[in-house]
């Protein structure tokens, strides 16, 4: 999943103020999932903010909208007519999310409320980690199935630096060393001899580093 | 439709079902829980037109059928009906009256629970109800067959005269079949006519010596005699013949009238027996004597009196079409026992010779067509309760006599009468033991009775009412089957946030992500509920949108006091009706907010408390020994602490909110409340 978190609420109040008639809209997929922009959150969200503009003396209405994902075309085009009557749009969805809806009202302000963090998975309620950075050209097959390029901070792909300190980074005693890992794993699966293969210098082009990424299935497109 | 279905369908929870009048036991012990227990009474009263008399005597098989007996002790749930129905709120009630009257007359013979419920149903339905008793009293069995020390007099009269109160008329000692045929009764305009003449007559013994001596007595005549204050001569040593309520009835009202032992008699073993567990239990506490497995054989006597009873012992053969097994006496095992008096006591049949020719019978039993409409073969006269079923419970007539209004208003509309529904009884789902590990247990409240040496002075009432301490304390100790959470799955992302923040791990899911919570399993902690990103879960037990609804009702009722507070109170503590009443007058400023656990307030209601006008927010969750979910607790104080960061941020004092357990009794502390309002009325705020 896409993890997300909310952004600080005084940098939100900023973003929205003069927007008089503001819509908090959730995306009730990767942000709900992220418990940033579920309608729960944006319940909470949007009394947090009508509770802040008593404050102020701000005038104008908050609504609170959801839909499925931000950033299909189809759900978005259902809100259309919430959305012409409101000054603004607080969007709680990832970058993608916040993007689409730009593209589809054209006329309309819209405002980031999450940050979009990383690709990884729940350790337990409340805990994420990051296991993914969408490198293009996946080599999990080499590593016994854990990513230098998303988990070690120097992304390095031929063995540990050397601030390997008991199995940790040297970044924080926190995060682990995951070439540690990859070692352990491999001894545990009895391939350690794999390790023996030099990868070559990291083509990152399918990374983006190519520029903008787009993905088209012939087969598929209309 | 099966009952089964119709349980999952429609989601009755098991002590309904298992009410013969479909009592919403469930619902009353959630408004007592609440405190609110003028409602619980409406909400017994509504469908039960005798609840004190039914929180006495009922035989309660609500009680067998509750979850909660699967993990320690069933909901003591006629105690509990009798706290409702007893209570200082009892002349509160009042019937909704219909608009106007049908203009029709219904006879009603016979003023037993069953005569009274058609009544009484037939009374708020506009018809105009003439109750014929033979005897000069009314109440039937209730009157004169249960001893006072377990039903008093005066709840009986109190009760028959609120039915009285909607207008019913009254014949008593008018037998009907003597002085007045039925046929005569139509003559007298009555349109349609109720037989509910109960069972009265005692079956004879069938033994030698039952009919040549003074002492040999009928415990219905017996039990009459007593219950009308007749003092009817007890002798010294006494035996009772059958295992039913009537045999231990008249057993304990021996003790009571001066029999110095009295000695059950009953063919077969305890687990046979009849009569209600907890009535044996008492008789033997007060000293009756019981011989199990053993039968009368014959009567001596001396003098013209009973000198003594020859028995025989039993053993157990194969099961009988009842189901109970077949006792066969053992040869050579004769045995005599000394005694002055014989009562007989094994089962009642109607005392229809009246009747004869007028309507069909079956081993003494008026015959009805469908045991749900109730018609005799002769259109018109309807008959129910004991007379149609044979001596059966208090519960089982008021819900005939409940057919039987429905029936009798059905014929005299000109309408089709109902039909059967297939109703076979179901045996509550059992819990599987991991949960049963995982709910917490908490103790049955204990009964307060009398003890053995001052009951047997007299017929004061054996058992005293529930205290309203114990009986919150009791109501609580329900587990609310099917009010718990239920999916909406359209709106599920599988996300599996109820499945990680359940207590007890009732949601499941599939490997594609579908997510079930079984409904009778899940006991409404309202966890996955909160937790719930998408806001897909909902409970019935006070669902989200009531909190949300109660704090905007609250600050709308505000008096204006500042500064204002909403309070959240776990309705779990150990706090009184009286509690709450004394805050409202203490402290006008704080709107108490009623809910089952803090588990249930998120974070945006305590926005939503601000957003409205709330100066602050107090949260007073119950000690943690009254909390069914203490596992829960840790994660409901760091949403807490979630919620006062937000506070923060919006520029509010976070000590605006206050996060508190109960005091071990009562409502909250004085000084925490003080302490709130001073924090609020002093310095501080950012803005």
């Amino acid at each position: 999943m896409i993890v997300l978190e909310q952004k600080k609420f005084q940098e939100i109040e900023k973003m929205t103020t003069g927007y008089n008639r503001l819509l908090v809209l959730g995306c009730e997929t990767c942000a709900a999932m992220s418990f940033a922009g579920g309608q729960r959150q944006v319940a909470e969200l949007a009394s947090a903010i009508r509770v802040a503009r008593k404050t102020t003396g701000e005038q104008g209405e908050v609504l609170e909208e959801a839909i499925a994902r931000q950033c299909e075309p189809e759900f978005v085009d259902l809100i259309k007519d919430e959305v012409s009557g409101c000054d603004a749009v607080l969007s709680l969805a990832c970058g993608a999310g916040v993007q689409m809806l730009a593209e589809r009202f054209q006329d309309k302000v819209v405002l980031p409320g999450c940050n979009t963090t990383f690709l990884g998975v729940t350790e337990e309620l409340g805990v994420w980690s990051e296991r993914c950075a969408g490198c293009g050209n996946c080599i999990l097959d080499k590593t016994a199935g854990l990513c230098p390029i998303a988990r070690c901070s120097k992304q390095l792909l031929n063995g540990p630096c050397g601030g390997s300190m008991n199995g940790k980074c040297e970044i924080s005693k926190d995060v682990d060393c995951v070439w540690q890992l990859i070692i352990d794993r491999l001894t545990r699966l009895n391939r350690l001899e794999m390790l023996e293969e030099i990868f070559p210098v990291k083509d990152w082009s399918p990374a983006g580093h190519g520029g903008p990424r787009k993905m088209v299935r012939e087969d598929l497109k209309s | 439709m099966t009952k089964d279905e119709l349980s999952t369908e429609i989601k009755y929870p098991p002590c309904k079902l298992a009410c013969p009048i479909l009592t919403d036991v469930r619902e009353y012990i959630q408004l007592i829980a609440e405190r609110r227990f003028e409602e619980a009474l409406a909400s017994i009263r509504n469908l039960n037109p005798l609840p004190r008399v039914c929180g006495r005597i009922c035989t309660h098989p609500c009680e067998a059928a509750c979850k909660r007996g699967q993990v320690d002790e069933p909901i003591a749930i006629p105690a509990l009906k009798r706290f409702a129905a007893d209570g200082p709120w009892k002349g509160r009630y009042k019937a909704i009256m219909p608009d106007k009257s049908t203009g029709q007359k219904v006879a009603v013979v016979g003023s037993g629970p069953a005569g009274l419920a058609a009544a009484h149903d037939l009374a708020l339905l506009g018809h105009h109800v003439t109750i014929f008793e033979a005897l000069p009293v009314l109440g039937g069995m209730l009157r004169v067959g249960v001893p006072a020390y377990r039903l008093p007099k005066n709840v009986v009269d109190e009760e028959i005269q609120a039915i009285l109160d909607l207008g019913v008329e009254v014949k008593t000692g008018v037998r009907i079949g003597e002085e007045i045929k039925l046929t005569d009764l139509s003559e007298q305009g009555y349109k349609a006519v109720f037989v509910a003449i109960g069972a009265h007559k005692d079956r004879k013994l069938g033994i030698a010596g039952e009919d040549g001596f003074e002492g040999v007595v009928s415990a219905v005549s017996f039990l009459k005699a007593v219950n009308q204050g007749e003092n009817p001569k007890v002798g010294k040593k006494v035996a009772v013949i059958g295992g039913g309520n009537t045999a231990v009835d008249s057993a304990r009202c021996l003790l009571r009238m001066g029999a110095e032992t009295v000695h059950m008699v009953y063919r077969r073993s305890r687990d046979e027996m009849p009569a209600a567990k907890e009535e044996i239990e008492e008789a033997i506490h007060e000293g009756v004597q019981v011989s199990y497995l053993t039968s009368p054989v014959e009567i001596f006597g001396e003098d013209g009196n009973v000198s003594a009873l020859r028995c025989i012992k039993n053993e157990l053969g194969e099961p009988d079409v009842s189901g109970r097994r077949i006792p066969k006496s053992v040869p050579g095992s004769e045995f005599t026992i000394d005694v002055d008096m014989v009562i007989a006591a094994i089962g009642q049949a109607p005392d229809s010779s009246f009747l004869d020719n007028e309507l069909t019978e079956r081993d003494k039993r008026i015959y009805v067509e469908d045991p749900y409409a109730l018609m005799t073969t002769h259109p018109g006269v309807f008959a129910g309760g004991d007379a149609v079923t044979g001596p059966a419970t208090v519960v089982e007539a008021i819900s005939a006599g409940k057919r039987a209004g429905i029936s009798i208003d059905l014929y005299l509309r000109g309408e089709p009468l109902p039909t059967t529904e297939q109703m076979e009884a179901v045996e509550t789902a059992k819990l599987s033991p991991a949960l049963i590990e995982k709910t917490r247990k908490f103790a049955r409240c204990s009964k307060i009775s009398l003890p053995a040496e001052a009951r047997l002075k007299g017929f004061d009432e054996v058992d005293a009412v529930l205290s309203e301490d114990l009986a919150t304390k009791e109501a609580l100790r329900c587990l609310h089957c099917f009010l718990g959470a239920r999916i909406d799955k359209e709106k599920c992302i599988s996300c599996l946030t109820c499945v990680r923040v359940c207590p007890l791990g009732i949601p499941t899911t599939t490997k594609m992500g579908e997510i079930a919570i079984d409904p009778f399993a899940c006991q409404a902690c309202g966890m996955c509920v909160l937790e719930c990103p998408v806001r897909a879960i909902d409970i019935s037990l006070d669902p989200h949108s009531k909190i949300a609804r109660e704090i905007e009702w609250a600050i709308s009722r505000s008096q204006q006091v500042e500064p204002v507070i909403v309070g959240f109170f776990d309705l779990h503590g150990n706090f009184r009706s009286s509690d709450v009443e004394s805050l409202r007058q203490d402290y006008p400023n704080i709107l108490p907010v009623m809910v089952f656990g803090l588990r249930r307030v998120d974070t945006s209601d305590i926005l939503k408390a601000f957003e409205f006008g709330a100066d602050g927010v107090l949260l007073a969750g119950c000690p943690s020994d009254t909390d069914p979910f203490p596992e829960t607790a840790d994660r409901v104080k760091r949403r807490m602490a979630h919620a006062r960061t937000m506070l923060e941020a919006l520029g509010i004092d976070g000590a605006r909110l206050e996060v508190c357990d109960m005091p071990d009794e009562g409502l909250v502390e004085k000084e925490l409340i003080d302490g709130l309002i001073q924090r609020i009325k002093g310095p501080g705020q950012a803005r």
